[in-house]
């Protein structure tokens, strides 16, 4: 089946192409609210945080994880994950920078002790789906077939 | 995506992280040519990226078209005017932006961890079209964390970078989306490859351990975004408001239940707002201009309407407004059909301190100029003693302590 006639794909690349002389277009002719240079910093600053620093400590959080058995590793490092992506995207209204003394209704919970609840939950279900591959390797050995894996 | 040694090694797929660099870097004879071969995982491999590929694209450009269709709102083109129905329509529209754009970073994050081993590929560079290949891919990568980081940041008012966000975020958008649509076309045939309905002949196979490990890494994917919409979502739907335990605003939670954005104090609006002297004039291309006190404005029909505060930032609720339409005091002034009305604020200043409203909306029997809300007089901050409230548009342009109508005839 095909689902592209012939040329779409230049088609495609060549708006893409258009729209990121646009975007650059844009943040020039507003650079009085744009900041180029601060902006460029951002921009690459993004990338170079995760690719330096974020994910060598995901991977580094990972190795750390090795010493737990095979079946039971998995459900620690998706917890893992689970909880640390929340708690990023949390950051911002657990500092709670962005608090203002004259409007109360801006950030009006606890973040951190919300945080740790949303976390918490997240380990419980780590800890739920860790017993039950306990329970689903005692059960096949003690019907006498191997085990998992 | 990855090119994966073939080496005795691949038992060990299946691991959300990577134990082949313990075991390379353990045995000399078989350490690989590049770091990037040391991920062995199934999870770094072509089939995972390009799901989570596919994922994200769509969800970057629902984004990009609700952020098109917030930013037209606010700056409408000549040649377009926005409907005032349905009522609600930009609450859904900027609600999916902003908690869809949050549900959006685990899949991001997940999906740059997948491909990460390519960020290492030696030589950097094979070609001249390699590195412009490498320069787009840059471009993306760069974008999207950009435009998540921003926005996230934004809607905590959180504000550490020194450009306006608004501005860059609407620019930054169309790099993003460029180099996405690049993206998209170059990896086109792994994305048939792997996705069914991308290519309908391809085999069906046993499903092996390396499937099951790949459907763990994506439920695991699934949970987390659901998790940050689930923990976010509330500020904007209000059933769920109880579970926005992680969201910057609780429905229900500000002056008269309500919250607020730009405070009177914030505005520097208090005094002009309770002063007895405060007049509503409406003038400009009118028949008769008008000058009305408030108790002259409360003596005219007043209507009720139940209407939503709609934020840019994503948040949303109801409130009970009642006031004078605005159609009727147009019409009251001889405001010709087709005008279009510029709403000004107490404000000296600020980006927002005038709005304009098209013929749909001033047209629309919901817009109301408010003077109470849910009951009581309009709370300072909610822009005592008069302020501007109609169906299906950003909360910026609901301007507050309005103290004159100009009209210009079409």
């Amino acid at each position: 089946m095909r689902i592209r006639p012939p040329g779409a794909g230049a088609l495609v690349r060549a708006a893409g192409i258009a729209l990121i002389g646009v975007g650059a277009a844009g943040l020039l002719a507003h650079a009085a609210d744009t900041r180029p240079a601060a902006w460029a910093v951002w921009f690459a600053g993004a990338a170079l945080v995760h690719d330096l620093l974020l994910v060598p400590a995901v991977l580094a959080v990972g190795a750390a994880t090795t010493w737990i058995p095979g079946p039971y590793r998995r459900p620690v490092q998706a917890g893992l994950a689970i909880g640390g992506t929340v708690a990023l995207v949390a950051l911002p209204v657990v500092l709670g920078y962005g608090r203002r003394p004259d409007n109360p209704s801006v950030l009006p919970l606890d973040y951190g002790a919300n945080l740790l609840l949303v976390l918490a939950l997240v380990a419980a279900a780590t800890g739920a789906a860790s017993a039950a591959t306990w329970w689903r390797r005692r059960r096949r050995k003690s019907r006498g077939r191997s085990p998992l894996r | 995506m990855l090119r994966r040694p073939r080496t005795p090694d691949r038992r060990t797929t299946g691991r959300l992280n990577s134990p082949g660099i313990r075991r390379s870097l353990g045995r000399a004879s078989t350490v690989p040519a590049t770091v990037g071969d040391r991920f062995t995982s199934a999870l770094h491999g072509e089939r995972v990226a390009a799901w989570l590929g596919v994922w994200l694209g769509i969800s970057f450009t629902v984004a990009f078209v609700t952020g098109l269709i917030s930013h037209f709102m606010q700056h409408p083109p000549g040649w377009a005017a926005w409907p005032a129905r349905p009522v609600g329509l930009y609450r859904f529209t900027q609600g999916l932006h902003v908690i869809g754009g949050l549900a959006t970073v685990p899949l991001l994050l997940a999906k740059l961890w997948t491909v990460y081993p390519k960020l290492w590929r030696w030589p950097p560079f094979r070609s001249p079209r390699h590195a412009v290949g490498r320069g787009l891919i840059f471009l993306l990568v760069a974008g999207a964390l950009f435009q998540v980081g921003t926005g996230v940041l934004n809607i905590a008012y959180w504000y550490p970078f020194p450009f306006f966000f608004t501005t860059a975020h609407y620019w930054t958008a169309y790099v993003l989306f460029g180099a996405l649509l690049i993206h998209a076309a170059d990896e086109w045939a792994k994305v048939r490859r792997h996705v069914p309905g991308g290519s309908l002949d391809r085999p069906l196979r046993p499903r092996s351990a390396e499937d099951r490990t790949r459907r763990g890494f994506f439920a695991s994917v699934a949970a987390a975004c659901g998790l940050v919409a689930l923990t976010t979502a509330g500020e904007a739907f209000t059933p769920l408001a109880r579970l926005a335990v992680l969201a910057p605003r609780r429905p229900g939670v500000g002056p008269q239940g309500l919250p607020v954005n730009k405070s009177a104090a914030a505005a520097g609006v208090t005094a002009a707002a309770v002063d007895p002297g405060w007049r509503l004039a409406v003038t400009g291309d009118v028949a008769r201009e008008l000058s009305l006190s408030l108790a002259e404005l409360q003596a005219l029909p007043q209507r009720t309407a139940r209407l939503p505060i709609s934020c840019v930032e994503g948040w949303s609720a109801e409130g009970t407004w009642s006031g004078v339409r605005l159609r009727d005091l147009l019409r009251r002034a001889g405001a010709p059909d087709g005008a279009r009305v510029r709403v000004e604020s107490l404000e000296r200043g600020g980006r927002y301190r005038t709005s304009t409203v098209d013929p749909p909306h001033w047209h629309d029997p919901l817009t109301l100029l408010a003077l109470r809300l849910n009951g009581e007089p309009l709370d300072l901050d909610h822009g005592r003693p008069c302020r501007l409230i109609a169906p299906n548009r950003p909360g910026v342009l609901q301007t507050k302590w309005v103290t004159r109508l100009v009209v210009t005839a079409p």
